[in-house]
């Protein structure tokens, strides 16, 4: 076998993966039970692009992986692909999430009203660096409201039709079982609107981030105003074989709704929802979305150019095979460059030789 | 009769990995994609515990036709020990079951990236290839709505006005792998990164092909005895790579594909790309039988 000798080969794909578990070291219970616990908006950002809700397992791919986030996805959606579908939970209706965050930018103030909840964006945002001298940061507690606010708001977009502002929702008759599942058919285009917001729902972050950006920023045709904005906990809600209708328990969802400008005599909206809490990416889906119908083909804004190229999976795995070996198709262009290059050279040769018969 | 007659003991994982689902859909789209030849067909393409880009598409199909009865022969650039296809090659065996081999003339299915076996494949074995980008219209047409449509009606100028154009610039045609082919005289398919030198291998052939892109989620077919047929103008003949007249350093073979390693001091030196092909030439040398079947290629040029 004396062929293969020069070659890496299985021990070597072994010792590698070794080394890199090797610096991770022993990934207990208590180390995916502190990473579930302290890092709760990582937590949410990789089950929304692994789109399966378990903290629990979130955690331990991130445990695993060292943090390695297109790898934590990956092992997440590789488990959750495996898994049988049993149920299909019964619609979640905006009226009815358990709302801890729902602000508006269209106006000043909205029914229900605005409720800021849990959020960074008026901090100033300064390291504690004092936490490294030994004076631990211990956050003070919030104040209790003196009325507190109601667990369920209104819906602006409602209030919205009745003025005749949007145009009136008319909801698909379709049965829950016939629901596109993009998890278990391909992506086709132009893509449904179930396609399209499941794609963005489990879309990579950053790149949603990115190109949701560039329209924003000026590549797009509509400038998001944040319609409302929602952090929320949803009740899951199936059907028991007998019948009764139960919640399976809560997850939390944030979703989006821009706006922009006038057509066909109603305000345009887009929209976008994923798992867990993650407002900048909800916030730049829904301009995708906001901005997809006057898209021009090819353009960053256009459906088939954010759907596939945000797709986190697959995008990062194309990106890290180009360390794969790619001798054999180099060959073949090289064969070909050589090729060219002695066609001239003869070319050149025979010319000369032509010039140097002219008397 | 009990519901424990009817059930199997609870595990971690289906046979070979993927639920039963996914290998029906699989078995569906891979029948399609037979009846109609070189048309893509697009399927889920479920996540397996391996980034996208690195055989995926290849592996959903083997792990759907793997039992535990099937001989595997996993390849990279024409090699059983690349790091990748030795990994796929353990997680096969290790899901399904299945037999593993280096030996072409042994494998029922051949899993293969950039490469097709020099050794002649027979009625009785399928070989898989690794499709990074399904769409032979990709470089003239960027949008895949537009390249359906384009499939649909067999509208394929504006790839013969790109080959042309190569001709008219560098005096040749510069494709180098991936070189686009004519299936069943309708569909033009990319034959996935194979070198040129392999395509012929795929026309009329005895075994079925298939050919699986996992992060595009598209699959398509050659099945057995169909017309693959590269794009060339009739004045200008399909060009292999040139490599007829180079030999093997280490087994003394020549007449196959060679891969080409930089010496110091300048020029190169070869060695054939199907490995296992070069390891039975050198058992041949030390005196053992060596076993190599017929070959596509006899001296340097195409004779299957």
């Amino acid at each position: 076998m004396a062929y293969v000798a020069t070659r890496g080969g299985e021990k070597a794909i072994e010792q590698a993966e070794r080394l890199f578990r090797q610096d991770l070291g022993t990934i207990d219970p208590d180390r995916v039970e502190t990473i579930r616990r302290t890092m709760p908006y990582l937590i949410d950002r990789v089950m929304g692009e692994a789109s399966l809700y378990s903290e629990e397992l979130a955690a331990l791919a991130l445990a695993q992986t060292g943090g390695e986030l297109s790898e934590a996805v990956l092992v997440l959606r590789a488990w959750r692909t495996t898994q049988p579908r049993i149920a299909i939970a019964r619609p979640v209706q905006q009226s009815e999430l358990l709302t801890q965050r729902r602000i508006s930018a269209a106006f000043k103030d909205i029914p229900g009203g605005q409720i800021l909840g849990p959020t960074l964006d008026y901090a100033h945002r300064v390291l504690a660096t004092d936490v490294l001298e030994g004076r631990p940061y211990t956050p003070p507690m919030v104040d209790m409201a003196d009325r507190p606010a109601p667990q369920r708001q209104p819906v602006l977009a409602d209030w919205q039709r009745q003025q005749g502002l949007v145009k009136p929702a008319v909801p698909s008759e379709i049965a829950p079982e016939d629901i596109p599942d993009l998890t278990r058919e391909p992506l086709l285009l132009p893509a449904s609107r179930a396609h399209r917001l499941q794609s963005l729902a489990r879309a990579e972050t950053g790149g949603v981030l990115a190109l949701g950006y560039s329209a924003m920023r000026g590549y797009g045709n509509a400038h998001p105003t944040v319609n409302e904005l929602r952090l929320a906990e949803a009740e899951v809600v199936v059907r028991h074989p007998r019948g009764a209708q139960f919640s399976a328990g809560r997850v939390r969802v944030s979703q989006a709704e821009v706006t922009s400008k006038e057509k066909g005599g109603y305000l345009e909206l887009g929209y976008a929802a994923t798992f867990g809490w993650n407002e900048v990416k909800v916030i730049a889906a829904a301009t995708l979305d906001l901005n997809s119908a006057e898209a021009p083909v090819g353009s960053a804004v256009h459906e088939e150019f954010y759907l596939y190229h945000t797709e986190s999976v697959e995008a990062s795995g194309f990106c890290i095979h180009f360390k794969l070996p790619h001798y054999v198709t180099f060959q073949s262009v090289l064969d070909a460059m050589r090729g060219a290059k002695a066609r001239q050279a003869s070319a050149r040769a025979a010319e000369e030789n032509q010039e140097e018969s002219v008397p | 009769m009990s519901l424990a007659t009817l059930t199997k003991p609870w595990a971690a994982t289906s046979y070979g990995f993927l639920d039963a689902s996914a290998k029906r859909e699989l078995r569906r789209k891979m029948l399609k994609a037979v009846a109609v030849p070189g048309c893509q067909m697009p399927y889920a393409s479920r996540e397996v515990p391996m980034a996208r880009g690195w055989g995926t598409g290849g592996l959903q199909v083997t792990l759907t036709l793997a039992n535990p009865g099937s001989v595997i022969k996993v390849i990279d650039q024409g090699a059983d020990d690349g790091v990748n296809a030795a990994s796929i090659r353990r997680f096969v065996s290790s899901v399904s079951g299945a037999a593993q081999t280096w030996d072409t003339l042994d494998a029922s299915i051949i899993q293969s990236r950039h490469r097709i076996p020099e050794e002649i494949l027979r009625e009785n074995q399928v070989l898989v290839l690794q499709v990074p980008d399904p769409e032979p219209l990709r470089d003239v047409e960027s949008n895949i709505s537009i390249a359906r449509q384009m499939h649909a009606d067999a509208d394929y100028g504006k790839l013969w006005l790109t080959l042309y154009e190569q001709i008219v610039r560098k005096g040749r045609i510069m494709q180098g792998a991936s070189y686009p082919a004519l299936v069943n005289g309708r569909h033009v398919i990319t034959p996935s990164p194979i070198p040129r030198w392999d395509v012929p291998k795929l026309h009329m052939s005895k075994h079925l092909t298939i050919l699986s892109a996992g992060r595009e989620k598209r699959i398509f077919a050659v099945p057995p005895f169909t017309r693959v047929e590269p794009l060339v103008f009739s004045d200008r003949p399909y060009l292999v790579e040139d490599h007829a007249g180079l030999t093997c350093q280490r087994s003394g073979l020549s007449g196959f594909f060679m891969n080409e390693l930089p010496m110091d001091g300048g020029g190169s030196r070869f060695e054939v790309s199907d490995s296992n092909l070069g390891i039975k030439a050198i058992r041949r040398t030390e005196g053992e039988p060596d076993g190599i079947g017929d070959t596509w290629y006899r001296n340097g040029e195409y004779s299957a």
